[in-house]
């Protein structure tokens, strides 16, 4: 059993508990999330060698970071990144948030994604702002929790990423 | 050169011993060649020589070089040292070690002693609540039995629990190192659990700022614990179900430790992979393998349960055996109190019951006294000898049987003695006499000299004047003659037989000759038992003996009066009278008659109805007269007194009763007077007592004059008028308020809204007065129009007028049924037309109010 402790990271309704909600296995409401401030669900990633389980917390998103609790992100392997595609001001909260946990625990394998790509007429984020950070060697992802689109590739991503 | 030449080899130091050494072009170009080497060289030697300098010089490497040690060999290095530091610190002064560990030892201690006081609590609470049950009974016996304290024997049975799970969580990561679930526990996917139990850890700790390095220790939610120990780099958490003892923890703690040493540095280098630490489940196996059930088989059931038995059936044979000698005791104390049984021997073997004894011929029967006393009969054996009592009872029984007294005699036991009293012939008393003589010594005596012997002829005169007392025999004549005695004389059949009168009166019926004539006797009894005879009177007649006469009572048919009066007549003179005027006939014809002078008088009862002829005439009836119309229903008067309604003919006129009574009710329907007034009956006077508007008055006052004509007293003085001065100033005021209309409308204009405000408020504060008052006010709305255009438009708008000053005064608060609308057309002008033709504003085009009292 291999198994890697993975946190999402993103501003205020991003979408990173709908991300979970349909494409992971869970057994604790989402009501932890306001209790506890944190939601733990696991994804299992299957490889032709061997299954990687990701455990995934799911920390109450805030766009105040002064409050995130960076102390849950402790003995995480890897991040997801989430960004709101409509919210521009989220993708700088996104790169904070990781700025603060590699501050703390050093860098960390991530994946970026820029969620709702659904809503293609609100997009905000241009590609070649998105280019720009493909550039810098990161892995970005377009993703939908209504579709379901490119939501398993960014996990199975990171998934391959933590386990080497 | 000579320099170098010197300093290169010492021997040649003597060699060139000659050669001036201060060459001072030597010198320089020494300090030309190696000049740096040699001030370097003597800094070195000088700081390995001076103490202080070396010191410095090793401080300030030896951080560096104790890191880069090897950790087993500076370890081995260091430990003596260190351990004999610690010592000397230790010797030296206590405190400082203590104060260094202070922050480590505190929490430890701090733990175990909470651990123990819960232990001791746990101990005594459990120990308070079982003290009084009956399992605490029960387990006292237990601790005396095996010899363990009480609280120890409590504990390990109150204390019921189950390790389920066992979760090895890391503690850098909170990923799940090892999960070891006992059989038949089921639980949701252990990582996520892991997990989630390290974030609540962590929750915890963030939320209330602890930093102490230990986690939540117990978490509870009902019948399930979750116990974590912390251990450096992983907690074990422990999921049990019940009751645990405190120690528990200690035993989980060891675990924790044990796998912290076997494999520390895997531990720490978790990531993920549990690959790297095998074995660790069989250690939580020990843990998950730790339950304790309340043994059930310790006590040991069948044995006591069939102990209990036996001793119940004991207990029951006892009581039984018990009980039946009770009875058998009160059956032999039974026998012994009965004259004429001595029971001479009795005894119990193996349930059987022996007796023996003697028994008198005439004493009750040993057997019929079984009964009652719950003896089985099958299982007494008695043998019971015969003999003769010589208890005075006994005498006396057999004396009674042998010597058959005659009624004159009587036979009785006075203080043991037998004792004969009364007459009897000389023949009995010698049988009697000898009797006693053969009476066994030691009996009791028979005195018999209260017994006056009666000759023959006097036990004659004793009959004859029985008879001559009895009723329907008339002795004419006796005598005795030769020892016989004759009688002749008239005798009723229905009176006693004289020859049956002779038994017990010892005159042999062989020497008597009597003659008896039947005759009738004219004795009320005798009579009555003919006529009973003769009659047979009905269950419904009963005939009776009153002061000599018999009377009949009762109820019969005619033809059985028919019968009954034919008798009485053939009654012999002389005789009784026989009074059947108490039997009512019951022929269906005269009930029918008797329930219709019933139903008659009832109805002449009735005020208001006056019966003037009636007549039953072929099973009908027929009936005529006056009845006033508040009177009661005289059809209605027929149910209840049988009286068949379809053979009723009635004819009534209607009429007016001048009973006070039915004045009262037509007043009170035709004046209807107002809540105000009373109207009572005082001696056969109507009197009227109250207020009333002066219109009712008067209307009282005519009828008053109207009744005396009928010589019907109405009493009105006592009427006083309804003051209305008030309300007459607000009828006032409400009469002379016109609503006015412009030409050819039906709706006021808005100046008119507030009249009709005032209005309102008037008209529903004098209906208010006047429902006080005790009288209804109505309003009647009149509608005019003045006489521009067609005289039916004119009609029609005068009447819309006053309807919609209706709905106007409704809307107003104005209750409706109070107004009443009219049209007046043109027929009632304010002004006469022609002035207001000229001025073109109609005064007429309105609607006018009169109030109206009822």
């Amino acid at each position: 059993m291999l198994q890697k402790k993975i946190c999402m990271l993103g501003g205020f309704a991003v979408g990173k508990t709908s991300l979970v909600r349909r494409f992971v296995q869970s057994i604790f409401s989402e009501n932890y999330l306001t209790t506890v401030g944190v939601k733990i669900d696991k994804k299992s990633v299957a490889f032709p060698d061997k299954t990687v389980d990701l455990i995934l917390w799911d920390l109450a998103g805030e766009d105040d970071i002064g409050s995130f609790r960076v102390s849950y992100v402790r003995g995480a392997t890897g991040l997801v990144l989430v960004v709101d595609g409509t919210r521009p001001a989220t993708l700088a909260v996104a790169l904070t948030l990781r700025e603060r946990v590699e501050a703390e625990f050093g860098a960390m394998p991530f994946v970026l994604l820029f969620n709702k790509s659904d809503l293609a007429d609100r997009w905000a984020i241009s590609d070649g702002e998105i280019d720009e950070l493909r550039q810098r060697g990161w892995q970005i992802y377009l993703t939908s929790a209504l579709s379901g689109e490119h939501v398993d590739d960014a996990f199975r991503q990171l998934a391959s990423m933590v386990a080497n | 050169m000579v320099e170098i030449a010197r300093n290169v080899d010492p021997d040649n130091r003597a060699l060139y011993e000659g050669i001036p050494a201060a060459d001072h072009r030597l010198e320089a170009l020494r300090q030309l060649l190696v000049g740096g080497e040699i001030s370097e060289l003597s800094r070195v030697t000088h700081l390995l020589d001076e103490p202080e300098q070396l010191a410095a010089a090793v401080g300030n490497v030896l951080p560096d070089a104790t890191a880069r040690a090897s950790y087993a060999q500076l370890g081995e290095a260091l430990a003596p040292a260190v351990e004999r530091a610690a010592q000397r610190s230790i010797q030296k002064n206590p405190h400082t070690l203590t104060d260094i560990l202070y922050p480590v030892f505190l929490p430890a201690i701090r733990k175990s002693i909470g651990e123990k006081i819960d232990q001791t609590f746990q101990s005594l609470n459990e120990s308070l609540r079982h003290i009084f049950t009956w399992h605490g009974l029960k387990w006292r016996f237990e601790a005396w039995r095996t010899g363990t304290s009480f609280s120890e024997v409590v504990l390990n049975h109150s204390l019921v629990y189950r390790v389920e799970h066992v979760f090895l969580i890391s503690r850098s990561s909170g990923l799940l190192i090892a999960h070891v679930t006992a059989e038949n526990a089921t639980s949701e996917d252990p990582q996520l659990i892991s997990s989630m139990l390290s974030a609540i850890q962590d929750f915890v700790k963030d939320s209330f700022n602890e930093k102490e390095n230990s986690g939540l220790d117990t978490i509870r939610f009902g019948e399930l614990r979750l116990w974590s120990e912390v251990g450096p780099f992983a907690t074990l958490v422990a999921v049990i179900r019940g009751n645990p003892p405190e120690e528990l923890h200690e035993v989980i703690r060891d675990v924790l430790l044990r796998i912290h040493d076997e494999s520390s540095q895997a531990l720490e280098r978790f990531d993920g992979d549990t690959s790297q630490l095998p074995g660790v489940e069989t250690q939580l196996q020990t843990c998950v393998e730790l339950q304790h059930a309340d043994s059930k088989e310790g006590f040991p059931w069948l044995v006591v349960t069939a102990a209990l038995l036996v001793l119940i059936a004991a207990g029951v044979w006892f009581f039984l055996s018990w009980q039946s000698g009770q009875r058998w005791q009160a059956y032999l104390s039974r026998l012994e109190t009965q004259p004429g049984i001595v029971v001479s021997e009795q005894k119990m073997r193996g349930g059987q019951f022996y007796i023996a004894g003697l028994r008198d011929p005439l004493a009750t029967d040993p057997q019929s006294l079984l009964s009652g006393t719950e003896v089985d009969p099958a299982r007494v054996h008695s043998n019971w000898q015969f003999y003769q009592s010589l208890e005075p009872e006994f005498v006396l029984k057999r004396l009674t049987a042998a010597l058959t007294p005659p009624d004159s005699v009587r036979l009785s036991v006075v203080d043991g003695r037998i004792i004969a009293a009364g007459e009897a012939t000389t023949a009995w008393i010698s049988r009697a006499r000898a009797a006693a003589q053969q009476l066994s010594a030691g009996g009791p005596v028979f005195d018999i000299s209260g017994v006056r012997d009666v000759s023959p002829e006097e036990r004659w005169q004793a009959y004859v004047s029985r008879l001559e007392t009895q009723p329907g025999i008339i002795v004419a004549q006796q005598n005795v003659r030769d020892g016989q005695f004759y009688i002749t004389g008239l005798r009723d059949p229905l009176a006693a037989d004289p020859q049956s009168l002779l038994s017990g009166t010892e005159v042999e019926p062989a020497r008597v000759h009597a003659s008896w004539q039947f005759y009738q006797s004219l004795e009320p009894e005798f009579v009555l038992k003919r006529l009973t005879a003769s009659l047979y009177p009905l269950d419904t007649v009963r005939l009776s003996i009153v002061n000599d006469r018999i009377v009949a009572e009762g109820e019969a048919p005619d033809t059985w009066i028919d019968r009954a009066r034919a008798a009485a007549r053939q009654l012999s003179v002389g005789g009784p009278e026989f009074d059947i005027s108490k039997v009512r006939d019951v022929s269906p014809d005269a009930r029918a008659a008797e329930h219709w002078q019933y139903y008659v008088s009832r109805l002449e009862a009735q005020p208001g109805i006056i019966v003037a002829q009636q007549t039953a005439r072929g099973g009908h009836f027929y009936i005529s007269g006056l009845r006033d119309p508040l009177a009661a229903d005289p059809q209605a008067l027929l149910s209840g007194t049988e009286v068949d309604p379809a053979r009723v003919h009635s004819q009534w006129q209607f009429y007016q009763s001048l009973d006070p009574k039915f004045v009262v009710k037509r007043l009170t329907a035709s004046l209807s007077p107002p809540k105000s007034v009373r109207l009572s009956i005082v001696q056969g006077r109507i009197v009227v007592v109250g207020e009333a508007p002066a219109g009712w008055i008067s209307r009282a006052q005519a009828a008053a004059e109207q009744l005396s004509a009928d010589g019907v007293v109405l009493d009105v003085s006592q009427l006083r008028e309804l003051n209305l001065a008030e309300l007459n100033h607000l009828r006032e005021a409400i009469q002379t308020t016109d609503i006015f209309f412009s030409s050819g409308r039906v709706v006021p204009g808005p100046e008119q809204t507030p009249v009709l405000d005032r209005l309102a408020d008037q008209l529903k504060e004098f209906a208010e007065n006047a429902r006080k008052a005790g009288v209804t006010a109505r309003f009647m709305l009149t509608g005019h129009s003045d006489t521009t255009g067609r005289e039916t438009a004119n009609a029609s708008i005068s009447a819309a007028r006053a309807e919609t000053v209706r709905a106007l005064l409704n809307k107003r608060g104005v209750a409706p049924e109070l107004l009443l609308v009219r049209g007046a057309g043109t027929f009632e002008p304010a002004v006469p037309e022609n002035e207001n033709s000229r001025t073109g504003n109609s005064t007429n085009r309105r609607v006018s109010v009169t109030v109206n009292l009822e």
